[in-house]
C-alpha cells in the first residue's frame, strides 16, 4: 500500500469521482442546500464526521464481525443502524457544545442518516475489498468532495437573483442546471492520474 | 437607454465606457489572432468564426424575444463569447460544431441564468468543454490538408520536439486562435486601457510557468517553457477568458488568488490529466470558487470589530429505553427473516452462478467436454487465500483455474477465471480460455457493469475478438486504432480504466497459467 | 374508490417523486442512462415501494415514534435485500438485466419519504395506492428523462436506432452533466406549460421557497391556497410549523 495509493483515494474520492457530482450519491440534500456558504460548511463538517467514522466502524464490523460469520446480506442493516446511531450523538454533541450551530442546521442533521452518500460509501468500500485505513480515508474523501460540492453550490446560488431567472426555470431547474455545469467543470479532473 | 434622472448614491464616477464600449475594445483585440488564424486555416476557418459568432447572436436574440425581455445583443457579449469559442477550436471541425457549442454556451451557460452579469460560469468554456465531452473525437481531430495529425501538445507530449517558432507566430497545427504573438498584441492593449486587471492575466501565466518548472520534470528549461507557455490557450485563457468581469473575483487580493488557482491547476491538468484541455477545465473550476473567494478574501471595512458571541448552554439529554427496545426486536425479526429467504436461497443461487461461469468456460474453451481441477492451481489459490495476484496487474484476483479435457480425458485447453477491481463501475470477471498449446482462445465476460456505450463495448467483438487465437504473453493496450504488432491490443476509446482493467486480467491469468498450470498436465 | 384513484393521480402528477418531491434523485440521475434502466429500475422500486407503504401501514401504530426512521430503514433494506435474493434466485435473466440497481433502491429517498410522510398516516390500502401511484409517477419520470438522454446520446431509443446513422450523438448526454441537463429541462417544460404540481400551487400561495428535497415530509402539511381559505385557524399552526420544526429536530411529531 503505497503511500501514492493513499493519497489516490482521497482525492480521487474528493475530486476525480465527486460523490455527488459523478457518482448521483447525496444529491437530496445537496439540491436542497442553503443559499449560505457558512450553513453548508456547517453540515459538510457535520458529514465529513459521520461518513468517516461510520466508514471506520462499517469496515471493522464487516472484517470482524459479518464477514467471518457469512452475514453479508446482513450489511446494509447493519450500516444503516450505525449511520442512525452516530447522527444521534452528533446531534446531541452538537446541542450541547454549540447550539447555535445546531440550530443553523435544522432539519438537515437527522437527514443525514437517510443521505445516500453515507451509506453509498459504507457498500462501495466493501465492493471494494478495502482495508480499513483505505476505508476510513475513502470515506474521508468522499465526504471532502461532499463538503465541496455544496459549499460551492451555496456560493452559486448565494449570487443568484430569482427575478432575472426566468419563470419556468426558477427553483429546482437552474439548482440543476448549475449543478450540470459544476459536473462539467468537474469532468476535468476525470484524467487525473498519479 | 433612459433618460431621466438617475438616483445613486455617492461616490459618484463619471466613465464614458459603457458594456457595449468594453465588448468592443475586446473585440477589437481579438482581430489580431483571428486575422492570423484565417489567414493560415484559411475560409473553412472563417466559416466556423462566423457560424459560432452568429449562432450566439441568434441565440441570445431569440431567448430574450421567448422570455419577453429587452433585447440585449446590442452589447456586443453574444458576440464575444461566439468569437472567443470559435477561436478555440481546431479548425477541421464539423460545422454543427460550433453552431451547438454557441448556442449551448449563451442559452444554457448564460440565458438561462438571467443574462450578462448574471452567470456564474465563463460561458464560452461552458461551451468548449461542453463540445469536448460531447463529440470527444471531432473536437480533438486536427487534419493537415485532410490527413489528422498531431498537435504540438500531443506531440510534446509523446516527448518529440516542437517548433516553438511556429506555435508563436500561429502557423502551427492547433485551434484557430492560437497564435501567440498576435494574441499578446489584443492582450496587452486591453491591459494598457485597463479593461483587463494585470492581477488576474500575470498571476495566471506566472502561477502556470512556476507549477510547470517546479514538477515539469524539466527545471527552468526555457524552451520547455515556452513550448508549453505557447501551447493549449494559456495565453488565451489568461488574457481573454479568466479576465471575465461576471465569473472573477472583484477584490484585487481575491483575483491574484484566483489567478494563482487557474495557474496551478492548469499545470496539474497539464502534467497529470489525460486531455490537452487544461485551461479550458481550470478556469471553469476556478469559475466555480469565485463567490468563495469573493465572500473570504475581501478587505476588511474601516473600523469593523467582531462582537463576542455569548449563549445559554442548554442541559440534558438521556437515552430512553423503550424505543431501543422497539427497534432491537424490529431489527431481530428482520434479521432472522433475512437468514430464511437467505438460506432458502442460497443453494439456487450458487446453481445459477455455477452455470454462469460454466457457459462462458464453454466459450472460451470449446473442445472440453469436462472441466477438471488442477492441483497446482487449487494449491497456488490456496497459497494466494483470495488476496491481489501479482504485484502490477492492480486489483486482480485468481478466482478459478480448470484444464479443459475432452472426452477422452486428455487435455484440450486451460480455463482461468479473473476478477479485476479496477473497472470503472465496479468489478469486472472474466474468463480467459487457453487450448493446449498455451495459445489464447479468446475472452468471454462473466460480469461487466461499465458504462454503457463506453465500457460496456468491452463486450463486443471490436475489443474482445482481438483476443482470439493468439500466441502472446504478455498482451499491450495501445490508443485505439493504433494496434500493429500482434501482442498489442485495442484500447476502448474513451474507456481507458476499463480496457486497462480487462488487460491486466488478461495478463494476469496468463502469467497463473504460466507460471503454475503449464506444463504441468 | 375516490380516495385511491387520486393517490394514483398524485402519485403519477401533481406530487410526482422524482419531478416535483425531489426525491429519489440520486438513482434517478444514475440510472437513466437508456429507457430500458428507466422502466427497469421503476418497477422494481414500485415494487419494493408497495410492500414497504404496506408494512409500515400495518405496523404504524406499533413503532415508537422516537426510533421511527432506523425503523423504517430496517423495513426497507430487509425489503430490498429479500427482493434482490428471490429476483437473483428464481428469475435470473430479470436479475442480469436489473441486477445492480436493486440494492440501489435501498438509498431510494422516496421509499423512507413516503414511508415518513404517507403511510405512517393512512390506512394500509391508502397506502397500497399511493405506492403504486408514487412508483408509477416514478417509472415514467425515469422512463422519459432515459429515453431522452439515449436519445441525444446514443442515438437510440429501448436500443432502436432512432436517430440516422450519419448524425453524432451528444455523448455528454450519457454522463452526469446530461443527466442534470435533461432533468432539469423535463422540470421547466412541465412548469411552462403550467401542469398544476402541489408545489407550484405552495410556491404561488404559501410563501414556501418550492425547495421539495428540504421539507418534502412536511409537504403535506401546508396548506394550499385554496386549503387555507376553508381553514383559516390552521394557518397560524402552519406557520408555526416551520420554526417548530427546527425545535423538534430529531424528526419528532408528525404534523
Amino acid at each position: 500500500m503505497s503511500s501514492n495509493s493513499l493519497i489516490l483515494i482521497i482525492v480521487g474520492g474528493a475530486l476525480i469521482n465527486n460523490v455527488v457530482l459523478n457518482q448521483f450519491l447525496g444529491i437530496c440534500s445537496f439540491l436542497g442546500v442553503s443559499k449560505q456558504m457558512k450553513a453548508s460548511a456547517s453540515l459538510g463538517a457535520a458529514v465529513i464526521f459521520v461518513i468517516t467514522i461510520a466508514s471506520a466502524v462499517a469496515s471493522l464490523l464487516y472484517d470482524y464481525v459479518l464477514a467471518p460469520l457469512g452475514l453479508d446480506f446482513m450489511k446494509t442493516i447493519i450500516f444503516i443502524l450505525v449511520i442512525a446511531a452516530l447522527v444521534q450523538i452528533v446531534e446531541m454533541f452538537l446541542k450541547k457544545t454549540s447550539p447555535a450551530v445546531y440550530r443553523s442546521l435544522g432539519i438537515y442533521l437527522p437527514l443525514i442518516t437517510t443521505n445516500c452518500a453515507v451509506l453509498g460509501v459504507a457498500l462501495t468500500n466493501v465492493q471494494n475489498g478495502y482495508n480499513f485505513i483505505e476505508c476510513v480515508l475513502s470515506g474521508f474523501g468522499t465526504a471532502v468532495g461532499y463538503t465541496i460540492a455544496i459549499v460551492l453550490l451555496a456560493g452559486i446560488r448565494s449570487r443568484m437573483n430569482e427575478k432575472d431567472i426566468p419563470a419556468p426555470l426558477r427553483g429546482a431547474p437552474i439548482v440543476m442546471i448549475s449543478a450540470a455545469l459544476m459536473s462539467i467543470a468537474f469532468m476535468g479532473f476525470g484524467g487525473l492520474s498519479f | 437607454m433612459n433618460t431621466g434622472y438617475n438616483l445613486s448614491s455617492a461616490p459618484h464616477d463619471r466613465t464614458r465606457l459603457t458594456t457595449s464600449h468594453i465588448m468592443g475594445l475586446v473585440l477589437l483585440s481579438l482581430l489580431p489572432a483571428t486575422v492570423v488564424g484565417v489567414i493560415v486555416n484559411g475560409w473553412y476557418a472563417l466559416a466556423i468564426i462566423l457560424l459560432s459568432v452568429g449562432t450566439a447572436v441568434l441565440s441570445e436574440w431569440v431567448f430574450n424575444l421567448i422570455c419577453k425581455k429587452p433585447a440585449t445583443i446590442g452589447d456586443g457579449s453574444a458576440a464575444l463569447t461566439g468569437l472567443l469559442l470559435a477561436l478555440s477550436l481546431s479548425p477541421s471541425v464539423p460545422l454543427y460544431i460550433p453552431v451547438l457549442g454557441a448556442a449551448f454556451a449563451i442559452i444554457v451557460a448564460k440565458c438561462c441564468f438571467g443574462g450578462l452579469g448574471k452567470n456564474f460560469i465563463n460561458p464560452a468554456l461552458a461551451g468548449r468543454c461542453f463540445l469536448l465531452i460531447s463529440f470527444g473525437k471531432a473536437m480533438s481531430t486536427f487534419a493537415v490538408d485532410g490527413v489528422s495529425s498531431a498537435t504540438p501538445l500531443a506531440e510534446m507530449a509523446a516527448g518529440r520536439a516542437v517548433n516553438v517558432t511556429s506555435m508563436f507566430l500561429g502557423t502551427s497545427n492547433a485551434v484557430i486562435g492560437s497564435s501567440v504573438l498576435a494574441l499578446m498584441v489584443g492582450g496587452l492593449f486591453l491591459w494598457c486601457m485597463d479593461v483587463i486587471h494585470g492581477q488576474i492575466c500575470f498571476s495566471v501565466l506566472g502561477g502556470f510557468t512556476v507549477f510547470m518548472a517546479l514538477f515539469g520534470g524539466q527545471g527552468l528549461d526555457p524552451k520547455f517553457l515556452l513550448a508549453h507557455l505557447c501551447g493549449g490557450g494559456v495565453v488565451m485563457g489568461a488574457f481573454f477568458m479568466a479576465t471575465d468581469y461576471v465569473t472573477s473575483p472583484v477584490s484585487k487580493l481575491g483575483q491574484l488568488v484566483y489567478g494563482l488557482v487557474i495557474g496551478v491547476l492548469g499545470g496539474l491538468f497539464r502534467l497529470k490529466g489525460s486531455t490537452a484541455d487544461s485551461f479550458s477545465y481550470s478556469i471553469i473550476v476556478a469559475n466555480l470558487l469565485t463567490p468563495f473567494i469573493d465572500t473570504y478574501v475581501v478587505p476588511k471595512p474601516f473600523a469593523y470589530r467582531k462582537t463576542a458571541n455569548k449563549q445559554a448552554v442548554p442541559k440534558k439529554s438521556g437515552l430512553i429505553p423503550k424505543p431501543v427496545i422497539a427497534l432491537t426486536v424490529i431489527t431481530v425479526v428482520a434479521g432472522v427473516a433475512l437468514s430464511g429467504v437467505f438460506s432458502m436461497t442460497k443453494e439456487t443461487i450458487e446453481q445459477q452462478e455455477l452455470e454462469a461461469a460454466r457457459a462462458s468456460f464453454r466459450v472460451v474453451c470449446p473442445e472440453a467436454e469436462t472441466f477438471a481441477e488442477s492441483e497446482e492451481a487449487n494449491r497456488a489459490l490456496e497459497e494466494l487465500g483470495g488476496g491481489v495476484y501479482g504485484s502490477i496487474y492492480g486489483r486482480v484476483k485468481i478466482n478459478e483455474a480448470y484444464i479443459g479435457k475432452d472426452a477422452a480425458g486428455s487435455t484440450v485447453g486451460y480455463v482461468v477465471s479473473v476478477t479485476s477491481s479496477d473497472g470503472f463501475d465496479g468489478t469486472i470477471t472474466l474468463a480467459l480460455g487457453l487450448n493446449a498449446e498455451g495459445t489464447v482462445n479468446g475472452i468471454s465476460f462473466t460480469e461487466l457493469h461499465e458504462t454503457a456505450g463506453m465500457g460496456m463495448r468491452a463486450n463486443e467483438e471490436g475489443f474482445k475478438g482481438q483476443f482470439r487465437i493468439r500466441d502472446v504473453y504478455p498482451f499491450k493496450l495501445t490508443k485505439a486504432g493504433e494496434a500493429d504488432d500482434p501482442d498489442e491490443i485495442d484500447a476502448i476509446s474513451g474507456a481507458s480504466v476499463t480496457s486497462n482493467a480487462v488487460i491486466n486480467a488478461v495478463n494476469a491469468g496468463l502469467d497463473f497459467y504460466q507460471s503454475v498450470m503449464k506444463g504441468g498436465n | 374508490m375516490k380516495q385511491c384513484l387520486e393517490r394514483l393521480w398524485n402519485g403519477l402528477i401533481k406530487e410526482n417523486p422524482v419531478l416535483v418531491l425531489m426525491l429519489g434523485m440520486c438513482p434517478a440521475l444514475a440510472v437513466s442512462t437508456q429507457a430500458s434502466n428507466g422502466i427497469g429500475m421503476g418497477l422494481s422500486t414500485l415494487a419494493v415501494l408497495v410492500l414497504s407503504n404496506l408494512v409500515i401501514s400495518l405496523l404504524r401504530k406499533v413503532i415508537p415514534d422516537q426510533v421511527r426512521l432506523p425503523a423504517y430503514i430496517v423495513i426497507v433494506a430487509s425489503l430490498v435485500t429479500v427482493t434482490e435474493l428471490l429476483i437473483k434466485a428464481y428469475l435470473p435473466s430479470l436479475y442480469e438485466a436489473l441486477g445492480l440497481y436493486i440494492p440501489l433502491i435501498v438509498v431510494n429517498c422516496i421509499i423512507l419519504g413516503r414511508a415518513e410522510a404517507y403511510a405512517n398516516k393512512h390506512t394500509p390500502l391508502l397506502s397500497v395506492m399511493d405506492g403504486i401511484g408514487m412508483g408509477l409517477g416514478f417509472t415514467v419520470a425515469l422512463t422519459i428523462a432515459g429515453a431522452l438522454r439515449e436519445l441525444l446520446g446514443n442515438g437510440t431509443v429501448f436500443g432502436a436506432q432512432v436517430l440516422p446513422e450519419g448524425v453524432e450523438p451528444m455523448g455528454i448526454f450519457i454522463q452526469p452533466p446530461g443527466a442534470f441537463l435533461v432533468f432539469a429541462l423535463i422540470i421547466a417544460v412541465m412548469n411552462a406549460i403550467g401542469i398544476k404540481t402541489r408545489q407550484r400551487e405552495l410556491v404561488e400561495g404559501n410563501g414556501c421557497d418550492g425547495n421539495c428535497a428540504v421539507c418534502a415530509s412536511a409537504c403535506e402539511s401546508r396548506p394550499t391556497p385554496a386549503e387555507k381559505l376553508t381553514e383559516a385557524p390552521k394557518t397560524v399552526e402552519a406557520k408555526a410549523a416551520p420554526a417548530a420544526e427546527a425545535e423538534t429536530v430529531k424528526g419528532g411529531e408528525n404534523r
